[in-house]
C-alpha cells in the first residue's frame, strides 16, 4: 500500500490510509475518492459524539475520569437513538398475522378519486388568511399593501388589530396546526373594504380571490404567491410601512 | 469417564448414585460416554440399576431428564411425586460431566452447560442407530431441550474446531454420490457454530474457528462470510436483524434418505453430539426418497440465506391464470380492417367484439374468480382506454427469434449518477424518473406537452357539457415538456404509474410512499408505514391497490383510499428489494436480499411459494403475460425462470456479467428482455425456454431439476449501450422495446 501512495504528490494522512484498508477488508474495491472523506467525517463525528456523551455520563456519576462503562453506555444510548434497526421477526409475523386476518374491504363504486380521509392527505392548504382591519379615518392616505410574514406563527402577531378582542383571539389561534409540517405563512392582506370584519376566512374579502397559493408544496420553501392586490392608495412610500403599523397600534 | 461435579453431588439428597461406566459396553445404547455420570469415585456400581442399559424405552429417558430438571431446580416434592408415579427407581442420576469425550472437562465454568448437554445427549441418543429414528427423540425432547439449552454453552469452545474437522473428514470419506448432499451441511453448521462462539463471548476461539474453516465454504456465500468476519462480539449481533433471524429460523436442507442415514449414524456413533445438537436445533432436514442429487443440481437451488424451500412450502394451489377481460364493444370504425371483419366482407360496418380477450366462455380452472379480491369497477375512461388498447394490439408485431424488436433507448443525461428509478406508462406516453436528490420528474414521450388542470376559478367558467371537456380542463399556460415533483426527503428508489395515468407513486429512503396526481402535478398522500427506506413500489394492473417493500423486511399492500396497509407480507429474512404484482392482481412476488423470492396471496397474506437459487440479492422480477411463469434477476448476473404452478425452477439464463436491474416480457410473452449494469440489453427466447414444459410431468416430489445449459441458444441478441447501465425496460403495445438509463461515463 505504501508504494501505491508514493504516486500521490503528498502523502495521505494515516487516518485515510486506515480507512482505505478498512474498505479493502470489507471487500469494497471500487469507490470514488470522496468516499474516504465522507467515511472519515462520519467516523470523527460518531466518535466525538460518543466521547462527549460519555463525558456527560461520567460527570453525572461524579467520576473524575471517563471509563469503559461510560463509553459502553454512551454507545448503547446512541444506538437506540440513531441507529435503530427494524423490528424483530416475531413481532413482524405477529403484526402481519393480525393485519391479514381482516378481509379486504369492498370498493365503493363511483366515488371519484379514491383517497384517504382529508386529514391523512396532503391536499389541505397549509396557510390561513388573516384580514387586517383598519379604521377608515386612520388609514386615509395610507398605503395598504400586502405583507408577508414568514416564520413561527406562534409568536406575537405583528398584525395591527383594531380594538376588537375577538380578532385578537383569532390571531392567537393561528398557531394551531392547520395542516401538516412545513412552514406556515401568514398572509395579511388588507381588505379593500374598510369594514372591520372579524372573520379571517378567505371568502370574506374579494381581494383574495386571486391569491394563488400552491398548498401542496409542503416542506418546500417556495410558495408561489401572486396577489393581485388593488392597492387602495397606489402611490406611497414603502419605507413607511412599518411605522404605519406602529401608528395603528397607537390608535387602538 | 465423566467428571464429577462436586457441588451438585452435595446438593443432592440421594445417597445412591448410579454408576454407569462409560465404556464401550454401553456405547451402543447410549452412544456416548458423555452420557453419564459417575458418582464420586468409589461409589458402588449399582449394577442392578442400569436401567437405561438394556434397551430402555425413550420415554424413560425423557422422564429421567424431567426428573433431573425438577431436582436441579430444587422442586424436590414434585420430583418425588413424579418419581413415584413414573415408577422410577430410587436412585437418582446425577448428570454431570462434560459433553465431549475424553476431555475431562469438569471445569466449573461449564456447570450448567455440562448439565444441559449431558441431559440432551442422553435423551437424544436413544436407540441404536437405525432402529429408531432419532428424529423421534428430537421431538420428545423439545420441552426439556428448550429450557435447558437456550443456545447456551454446549461444550468446550476449544473443541469446536475438533468437531468440525471431524465432520469434514467423515464427509470427505463417503461415497461420491452422497458427498454433494452432505456437504450442504457445512455452511449452516459453520455459521451457527461461529455465532454460538461469538454469542458466548469466546472471541478468540471464534476468530480462530473462522479463519480455519471459512475458506472451505462455497464461493457463493462469500458475502455472508465477510459480514460474519466483522462480527466478533456479542454486542455486534444485537443490531443485525438479519443474523438474528438466521439464528432463530431453521435452515432448510433437502437430503435424500440414504445420505441422511449415513450422516445420522456417523454422528451418533461418535462421542460428541455437539454437531448433532446443532443440527437438530438449527437445521431442518427435509428428507426425500430417491436418488441423491448431484452437485450441480444442489448448486442451482442453494445460495439463499435460509437454505432451500421445504416441499410443503410450495404445495399450496396458486391461481396463476388471468382474469377474464370484460366484453367491450369496439365502436364502428372506418379504417381498413377488413381482415378482422368477421363476415369477411370489406367495409361492412359491424361492431367488433373484443378479439384479444379470452374467447372461451368457461372459467379457466387455474384462474381466480373475478370476485376473489375486490377490484375497482371500470369507469368510462377505463373503457375508452381498453378500446385504445385493443386497437393498438391489433397492430402489434409478432416477435420471435427471427423477428427481434427494435430497441429505443432513452438516456438520461446530466443525471450525475442520481437516477435511481424509472417507469413508463402502459401506453408509453409518459416517462418518469426518480432521482437521488429526492425529486421525481415526469416527461412526455409524445409531442403532446404536459399540462396542469386549471384553477378552480377557471374551471367554473368552462362548458361542462362539451365533448372535449377533458381537454378544456387543462390549462395550456402551464404546458411544458417535463414537470418536477418535490416532496420526498430522500432518494427516490421506486416509481410506478397507475394504469389510468392519473396517479404516480414514488417510494423513497425517507420511509414514505407518495401518491402524486398527474392532473395537478402535486402530491396527494404520503403513506407512512415503513419507517425505513422503501426500496420498491408498484401499482396493481387494475389500479387502486399498490405494494411497497423496504428495509424492514416486509412488503405491504395498500389501497389508495386507506392510510394504513391492508396486508403485511412478513417472512423474508432480509430487506425486500423488489415487489411485483401478478397480472391477475391476486398474487404479489417479492424478491429480497436474503436471495429468495416469495409469492404471496393477496387475499390471505400467506406465502404460497418460495423460490431459492439466486446467489445474490434480487433486483428484478417479471411475470410472463400469461401469468404462468416468473423471471428473476439478481446481482449474480443470472436470470432464473420459475414455473409458478409447480413451484420449480425451469430455466437459467447466463450471460450478464453484472447485476440485472430490469426484466420485461414482450406483450405476448415470446421474448424476455433483460437490462443490466454491464451496459447491455439482452433478448432471450422465452417461447423456447418454456417450450418443453407445457407437459405436466414434473417430479416435484424430489425437487430434482434438470436444467439444460442452453443459455447460448436462448440468447437472441446482446445490445450494448455507451456506458449507460440499463435501469428500466418497457415493451410498448406494439412490441417496440423502450429502455432507459442514465449516462455514466
Amino acid at each position: 500500500a505504501a508504494s501505491a501512495k508514493m504516486s500521490a504528490p503528498k502523502t495521505i494522512p494515516k487516518d485515510a490510509q486506515v480507512m482505505i484498508q478498512i474498505l479493502k477488508d470489507m471487500g469494497v474495491t471500487e469507490y470514488e475518492p470522496r468516499v474516504i472523506n465522507q467515511m472519515l467525517e462520519f467516523t470523527y463525528r460518531y466518535v466525538t459524539t460518543i466521547i462527549e456523551d460519555a463525558k456527560i455520563y461520567a460527570s453525572h456519576a461524579k467520576k473524575s475520569a471517563v471509563d469503559a462503562d461510560d463509553i459502553k453506555l454512551a454507545i448503547q444510548c446512541r444506538m437506540d437513538q440513531s441507529f435503530t434497526s427494524p423490528p424483530p421477526r416475531d413481532f413482524l409475523l405477529e403484526a402481519a398475522r393480525q393485519k391479514n386476518q381482516t378481509p379486504l374491504p369492498l370498493i365503493k363504486p363511483y366515488t371519484g378519486p379514491r383517497l384517504p380521509p382529508d386529514r391523512y392527505c396532503l391536499t389541505a392548504p397549509n396557510y390561513r388568511l388573516k384580514s387586517i382591519q383598519k379604521k377608515v379615518s386612520s388609514s386615509a392616505g395610507r398605503i395598504s399593501v400586502p405583507r408577508l410574514s414568514v416564520g413561527a406563527v406562534s409568536s406575537r402577531p405583528t398584525t395591527p388589530t383594531l380594538g376588537t378582542p375577538s380578532v385578537q383571539s383569532v390571531s392567537s389561534k393561528v398557531g394551531t396546526p392547520v395542516s401538516l409540517t412545513g412552514q406556515r405563512f401568514t398572509v395579511q392582506i388588507p381588505p379593500p373594504s374598510q369594514t372591520a370584519t372579524t372573520k379571517t376566512t378567505t371568502a370574506a374579502s374579494p381581494a383574495v380571490s386571486n391569491v394563488l397559493i400552491n398548498p401542496s408544496l409542503i416542506g418546500s420553501k417556495n410558495i408561489l404567491i401572486t396577489t393581485n392586490m388593488v392597492a387602495q392608495n397606489a402611490g406611497g412610500d414603502g419605507l413607511k410601512r412599518k411605522l404605519e403599523d406602529d401608528d395603528d397600534y397607537d390608535t387602538l | 469417564m465423566a467428571a464429577v461435579q462436586g457441588s451438585i453431588v452435595d446438593a443432592k439428597d440421594e445417597a445412591d448414585i448410579k454408576t454407569e461406566p462409560a465404556t464401550d459396553g454401553f456405547g451402543n445404547n447410549h452412544a456416548n460416554d458423555a452420557g453419564v455420570l459417575s458418582a464420586s469415585p468409589g461409589s458402588s456400581a449399582a449394577a442392578g440399576n442400569n436401567k437405561p442399559a438394556a434397551g430402555a424405552p425413550e420415554d424413560q429417558q425423557t422422564l429421567l431428564a424431567v426428573l433431573q430438571f425438577l431436582r436441579k431446580n430444587k422442586l424436590s416434592e414434585s420430583a418425588e411425586i413424579l418419581r413415584r408415579e413414573a415408577g422410577l427407581p430410587e436412585e437418582a442420576l446425577d448428570p454431570k460431566g462434560a459433553d465431549s469425550a475424553g476431555s475431562g472437562l469438569g471445569s466449573g465454568a461449564d456447570v450448567d452447560g455440562g448439565d444441559a448437554s449431558a441431559l440432551l445427549s442422553r435423551v437424544t441418543v436413544s436407540a441404536p442407530g437405525g432402529a429408531k429414528a432419532p428424529t423421534k427423540a428430537g421431538e420428545d425432547q423439545p420441552d426439556v431441550n428448550v429450557v435447558l439449552s437456550a443456545y447456551s454453552q454446549q461444550g468446550d469452545p476449544a473443541l469446536y474446531e475438533v468437531y468440525y474437522s471431524g465432520l469434514k473428514k467423515f464427509i470427505e470419506s463417503v461415497l461420491d454420490c452422497h458427498r454433494a448432499e452432505l456437504s450442504q451441511v457445512f455452511y449452516p453448521l459453520f455459521v451457527h457454530m461461529y455465532l454460538e462462539l461469538v454469542y458466548n463471548n469466546h472471541e478468540g476461539e471464534a476468530k480462530a474457528f473462522f479463519e480455519k474453516f471459512s475458506g472451505d465454504q462455497e464461493c457463493y456465500y462469500e458475502e455472508d462470510l465477510r459480514i460474519l468476519s466483522s462480527l466478533t462480539k456479542k454486542e455486534h449481533m444485537r443490531g443485525n436483524e438479519t443474523l438474528l433471524d438466521f439464528r432463530t429460523s431453521k435452515f432448510v436442507l433437502r437430503i435424500s434418505r440414504d445420505s441422511y442415514q449415513l450422516l445420522k449414524r456417523h454422528l451418533q456413533e461418535r462421542q460428541n453430539n455437539q454437531i448433532w445438537n446443532i443440527i437438530q436445533e438449527h437445521l431442518y432436514i427435509d428428507i426425500f426418497d430417491g436418488m441423491p442429487r448431484s452437485k450441480s443440481q444442489i448448486d442451482a437451488m442453494s445460495g439463499s440465506l435460509a437454505g432451500e424451500a421445504k416441499r410443503e412450502a410450495n404445495k399450496a394451489k396458486v391461481y396463476y391464470g388471468l382474469l377474464k377481460e370484460p366484453e367491450i364493444e369496439l365502436p364502428l370504425d372506418d379504417e381498413d380492417e377488413e381482415a378482422e371483419n368477421e363476415e369477411g366482407k370489406p367495409k361492412k360496418k359491424k361492431p367488433k367484439k373484443d378479439s384479444t380477450g379470452s374467447k372461451s366462455k368457461k372459467q379457466d380452472p387455474n384462474a381466480p374468480s373475478q370476485t376473489r379480491i375486490p377490484l375497482p369497477e371500470l369507469k368510462d375512461s377505463d373503457k375508452l382506454d381498453k378500446i385504445m388498447y385493443m386497437k393498438e394490439s391489433t397492430k402489434r408485431i409478432r416477435l420471435g427469434p427471427d423477428n427481434l424488436p427494435s430497441i429505443c433507448f432513452y438516456t438520461f443525461l446530466n443525471a450525475y449518477q442520481g437516477l435511481t428509478a424509472v417507469d413508463v406508462t402502459d401506453d408509453s406516453s409518459l416517462i418518469a424518473g426518480g432521482f437521488a436528490d429526492s425529486t421525481v420528474r415526469v416527461w412526455s414521450v409524445t409531442p403532446k406537452k404536459l399540462r396542469k388542470v386549471k384553477t378552480a376559478a377557471d374551471l367554473n367558467l368552462i362548458d361542462k357539457e362539451s365533448d372535449d371537456v377533458l381537454e378544456r380542463i387543462m390549462d395550456d399556460k402551464t404546458a411544458s415538456e417535463s414537470k418536477c415533483l418535490y416532496g420526498h426527503s430522500g432518494p427516490v428508489y421506486g416509481i410506478s404509474f397507475s394504469p389510468d395515468r392519473n396517479y404516480l407513486l414514488s417510494c423513497s429512503e425517507d420511509g414514505t410512499v407518495r401518491l402524486w396526481s398527474l392532473l395537478t402535478f402535486t402530491c396527494l398522500v404520503g403513506y407512512k408505514g415503513h419507517n425505513y427506506p422503501v426500496w420498491d413500489t408498484q401499482f396493481s394492473p387494475y389500479g387502486y391497490y399498490f405494494i411497497s417493500g423496504g428495509h424492514d423486511r416486509v412488503a405491504r399492500l395498500w389501497a389508495t383510499d386507506h392510510h394504513q396497509p391492508l396486508r403485511i407480507f412478513a417472512g423474508h429474512l432480509a430487506d425486500v428489494t423488489c415487489t411485483r404484482f401478478h397480472p391477475n392482481a391476486n398474487y404479489v412476488a417479492t424478491g429480497s436480499s436474503d436471495r429468495t423470492i416469495r409469492l404471496w396471496d393477496v387475499l390471505t397474506g400467506n406465502c404460497v411459494r418460495i423460490f431459492t437459487g439466486h446467489k445474490g440479492p434480487i433486483h428484478a422480477l417479471a411475470f410472463s403475460p400469461n401469468g404462468k411463469f416468473l423471471a428473476s434477476g439478481a446481482t449474480d448476473g443470472r436470470v432464473l425462470l420459475w414455473d409458478i404452478g409447480h413451484g420449480l425452477m425451469v430455466g437459467e439464463l447466463k450471460g450478464h456479467t453484472e447485476c440485472i436491474y430490469s426484466l420485461r416480457f414482450s406483450r405476448d410473452g415470446e421474448i424476455l428482455g433483460s437490462g443490466s449494469m454491464d451496459n447491455t440489453v439482452r433478448l432471450w427466447d422465452a417461447t423456447k425456454a418454456f417450450d418443453d414444459l407445457e407437459t405436466d410431468d414434473f417430479t416435484a416430489a424430489t425437487g430434482h431439476i434438470h436444467l439444460q445449459d442452453n443459455s447460448q441458444e436462448l440468447l437472441l441478441g446482446t445490445y450494448m449501450t455507451k456506458s449507460t447501465p440499463v435501469v428500466h425496460l418497457h415493451f410498448t403495445r406494439r412490441n417496440l422495446l423502450l429502455a432507459a438509463g442514465a449516462y455514466n461515463p
